[in-house]
């Protein structure tokens, strides 16, 4: 498709100041079986072009699922007419000359392709999980899932840019649900957030069946232990919970399109401003985060993003100091901030804004046993099942699966619905040890949703467990 | 565009041998968006998209998948016939679906809205040229939706309209912000000034000095738009028969009957206003409305054609994830103009934000204040307030803490644009409700 695609698009690119042209193909295969029964299986294919058009201090787009030569030159079309359109009404108008020729190809390593197992394997399979799920007498509701979606992208513009990339990953997920006094509890295979560039080899690292077992036993439990007490006290947070701190806390109030106002009608904006860049203390010395697209097997690991930019690691903060945003390189010429290679779309119908892609918290130096010791009287919380933050990102409520107390340095007994609220502004101030790479995990979550017209993007998280003081946990009615 | 699908339908439907059925559901959208920021074009452009999902059944099994069109019959066709091929290859491995069901009578509907041609250039200069001197942000869609059903058993529907839909929000020098929506099919110079004229009211009273709220209980007002937020959670499985048997949805205790709401309370799914479909994916005719909840009680679920034969009862047409689409709440007695008098001391909450549950289990949700809140004394506005974390039960809510709901209900058009612009809307009423607890 790609030589095809070359020879028919490059010469019709139209003689502008900038243009870019971007295929998408996306594939989407989601399997489940719940409750024992197969449901209906989905396979979808998707695939446009986005025509994006910088002249004369305009700019447009135009993007169309008709991928005849005619349907091309309509979104050609299309989008210098907005481009003349917009002439001198628009917000920011980039540096076209600080764009650069990018040229090169990436390619998700899959040792064992998803189109390598059949579906009749891959629905079995499920099944096996499925009768795993349902080792409890009270378990009510169970189901298993495997979701594979790949996505190729080619890059083309008037810079005589020339990319090629196609990211595949599959997303594993198990939920169980218990029933005790008309109350039900439910385990959650890590809140869906296993998904990783990978091929069906996963299954080769997960043991999903021992997984199920455990997840059943551990809801069953849930489901006739007390309710979390309500205390400041200091947490001990699991990766499957610590992603969803570091998605919401830090990767959405760095985003540059929010702190420069772009989302304020719709996903927010931010308590982060461009002067704290350099100086602001975010956290305690030992958090440290980067922007890392090179992270093997990590969900938005990349080499370019959507507008051409080579993707590099960074540090966000180092040390606990904020050094650098999420911002693209048109954001970053808004505000005179280094840019990092995050401007991202969800597909051909929808133009590239800021986006976190892997954002990660370093590991430290803690075992996980040396940070339970350290304990006297805490909370270990694993799995997210709810959160809410603030449109500046800073009062947050989050809610986790499972609770386990701690006391004296040891894991004593289990707590259902516990939850904890903060401001992120002294949260991360009070992280106090990060564990080691024994406690680390890649994961990420596929459903990160910003931007008018809204975009779902998918966000790799990789972080090990960690212990905060001073929380505010509580726990259901 | 019918006769298009029709064309295509009538390709794919030739190709079946008896023992198959074929199900098409065909999703096309042209939409303009314009994106604002500070008064000014952040982003414009054109999508134009058509999909078409189909849908396989042979003895028992069900496959589907679903590719992109171009319109143009030479290059869609032979892909559409590798897809059928595919579908017929791969369909033999799965087994039998139990809960497999699709419509096998034949129900036509035309649902066809006038066509307005609506000037997305021309809207967009009205809008720029309205806001040039105030700091506004949002986005404006517009463009024609049309949705398609036709099946091999000779069933064909179809729903198209044009609309629009301007959502925003301006901003004030303190960083308090008003929002604002504007849908319609076609644009009304009139009602369009009557809002601006309505924004910049609001805004002389959003830069009065910020009242801080501490955590603790109030008596509020929710506006039609932070209720449709409350009714949004409620919508997470609550009205689902499904979600309902297996413990997951919020108001499990209602539908068991050990809870109930406030007797003014009733909901329904209404699809009278023609804005929804009302063909189901698999052909069903939906009903015109189905009682969820009256009088306090819950009534009904919305029941899809799978839970149906998962549970033996009857179903509604409700889509497999069995939320509302075109939910109302019935109004109430107190005089929406007279708000902040029935309030008088409180907290006015234009909107929230940011709504997920803390105990599912007891419909317990938390969320924040965002948009356009404001403190209110002896019946008039004081100031806006901080943002501020709330955290309610529903049964509160709609129940034992509720005051009453106004007599004027508010037509709220999504303005979501995931993948494609939505169709969903609600029909919701203002309340009252005292002791409103706010946590952080």
């Amino acid at each position: 498709m790609d030589k095809d695609f070359i020879n028919i698009v490059k010469p019709m690119l139209p003689k502008v100041d900038y243009c870019s042209i971007r295929f998408v193909n996306k594939y989407n295969n989601i399997i489940n079986a719940t409750r024992n029964v197969l449901e209906p299986v989905v396979i979808s294919e998707d695939e446009g072009v986005m025509v994006t058009v910088f002249h004369n201090g305009g700019s447009g787009y135009g993007a169309t699922s008709n991928l005849t030569k005619e349907g091309i030159q309509q979104a050609i079309n299309s989008a210098i007419d907005w481009a003349e359109f917009s002439k001198g009404k628009l917000t920011y108008f980039p540096r076209l000359s600080e764009m650069k020729t990018q040229s090169g190809n990436y390619f998700t390593t899959e040792d064992k392709p998803w189109s390598q197992v059949s579906m009749k394997d891959k629905a079995d399979f499920l099944m096996v999980i499925n009768r795993a799920l349902r080792s409890k007498s009270n378990i009510t509701n169970w189901g298993a899932g495997i979701r594979h979606n790949s996505i190729e992208t080619l890059f083309l513009d008037t810079n005589d840019s020339n990319i090629h990339q196609k990211i595949s990953y599959i997303l594993p997920q198990m939920i169980v649900s218990a029933e005790h006094k008309k109350e039900t509890q439910t385990r959650t295979f890590g809140g869906h957030a296993h998904a990783r560039q990978i091929g069906y080899d996963i299954f080769d690292d997960i043991n999903m069946i021992e997984k199920a077992k455990q997840l059943s036993e551990e809801a069953a439990e849930l489901s006739k232990s007390p309710n979390c007490e309500n205390k400041i006290t200091q947490a001990v947070i699991a990766p499957d919970q610590m992603i969803l701190q570091v998605h919401e806390s830090i990767g959405h109030p760095l985003e540059l399109d929010r702190i420069l106002g772009d989302e304020r009608n719709y996903a927010g904006s931010s308590f982060v401003t461009p002067d704290m860049f350099g100086n602001y203390t975010y956290g305690s010395k030992c958090l440290n985060v980067t922007f890392n697209p090179t992270m093997q097997s990590q969900l938005a690991s990349c080499k370019f993003d959507d507008d051409g930019t080579n993707a590099e690691k960074q540090y966000l903060i180092k040390d606990g100091v904020l050094l650098r945003p999420i911002g693209g390189l048109f954001s970053s010429q808004r505000t005179n901030l280094d840019y990092v290679a995050c401007s991202r779309a969800s597909s051909w119908n929808r133009p590239p804004i800021d986006r976190m892609g892997n954002i990660n918290l370093e590991p430290g130096e803690n075992t996980f046993d040396q940070i339970i010791s350290s304990v006297d009287d805490g909370i270990f919380l694993e799995t997210n099942n709810s959160w809410s933050i603030d449109d500046k990102r800073n009062k947050f409520q989050f809610g986790c699966e499972r609770g386990t107390l701690i006391k004296n340095g040891k894991l004593t007994n289990v707590v259902k619905n516990p939850n904890y609220r903060g401001i992120t502004e002294n949260f991360w101030k009070n992280l106090s040890k990060v564990g080691d790479m024994d406690t680390h995990k890649i994961l990420g979550t596929s459903n990160c949703g910003k931007g008018e017209p809204n975009q779902t993007i998918f966000v790799g998280h990789a972080t090990p467990t960690c212990l905060f003081n001073n929380v505010d946990v509580f726990g259901g009615v | 565009m019918k006769d298009y699908f029709q064309q295509i339908s009538k390709f794919l439907f030739n190709q079946l041998n008896s023992s198959e059925i074929l199900i098409l559901n065909f999703d096309a959208e042209k939409t303009d968006f314009v994106r604002f920021n500070k008064g000014k074009i952040r982003q414009a452009g054109n999508v134009n998209q058509i999909n078409l999902i189909i849908n396989l059944i042979f003895k028992g099994k069900t496959l589907r998948t679903s590719i992109r069109l171009s319109t143009n019959f030479n290059k869609d066709s032979k892909p559409l016939a590798n897809i059928l091929n595919f579908l017929r290859r791969e369909i033999v491995e799965l087994p039998n679906d139990p809960y497999l069901m699709y419509e096998k009578d034949q129900n036509f509907t035309n649902q066809v809205m006038q066509n307005n041609n609506i000037d997305t250039h021309l809207i967009t200069d009205t809008i720029i040229n309205k806001f040039k001197l105030l700091d506004m942000v949002g986005v404006l869609s517009s463009g024609n939706i049309i949705k398609g059903f036709s099946n091999s058993l000779g069933q064909i529907n179809w729903h198209e309209s044009e609309s629009f839909n301007f959502d925003w929000s301006v901003y004030s020098k303190n960083g308090k912000a008003i929002k604002q929506n504007y849908s319609d099919q076609k644009w009304n110079q009139n009602i369009f000034d009557r809002l601006f004229l309505e924004c910049t009211q609001k805004l002389n009273v959003i830069d009065y000095q910020e009242q801080k709220i501490m955590p603790g209980e109030y008596k509020v007002y929710l506006s039609p738009s932070a209720m449709n937020e409350i009714i949004d959670m409620m919508s997470w499985g609550g009205f689902s028969y499904k979600a309902n048997k297996i413990g997951s949805s919020p108001l499990h205790l209602m539908s068991k009957g050990k809870k109930e709401l406030n007797k003014i309370v009733s909901f329904s799914e209404n699809l009278t206003n023609g804005i929804s479909p009302k063909f189901h994916s698999d052909g069903f005719i939906k009903p015109e409305k189905t009682n969820l909840i009256v009088n306090g009680k819950y009534n009904n679920s919305l029941v899809s054609p799978r839970s149906s034969l998962e549970y033996s009862v009857k179903h509604n047409a409700a889509e497999y994830y069995e939320s509302p689409v075109s939910i109302e709440l019935e109004p109430g007695d107190i005089k929406t103009e007279e708000i902040l008098t029935s309030l008088n001391d409180g907290i006015y909450l234009n909107n929230l934000w940011y709504l997920n549950f803390s105990d599912r289990n007891n419909g317990r949700i938390t969320g924040l204040t965002r948009f356009g809140c404001f403190k209110v004394a002896n019946g008039e506005y004081v100031g806006p307030i901080n943002t501020m974390r709330f955290d309610e039960t529903v049964y509160n809510i709609l129940g034992e803490k509720l005051i009453g709901l106004t007599d004027k209900q508010q037509l709220l058009m999504d303005s979501s644009t995931y993948e494609e612009r939505s169709t969903y809307n609600s029909t919701i009423p203002g309340a009252l409700v005292d002791s409103f607890k706010m946590t952080l």
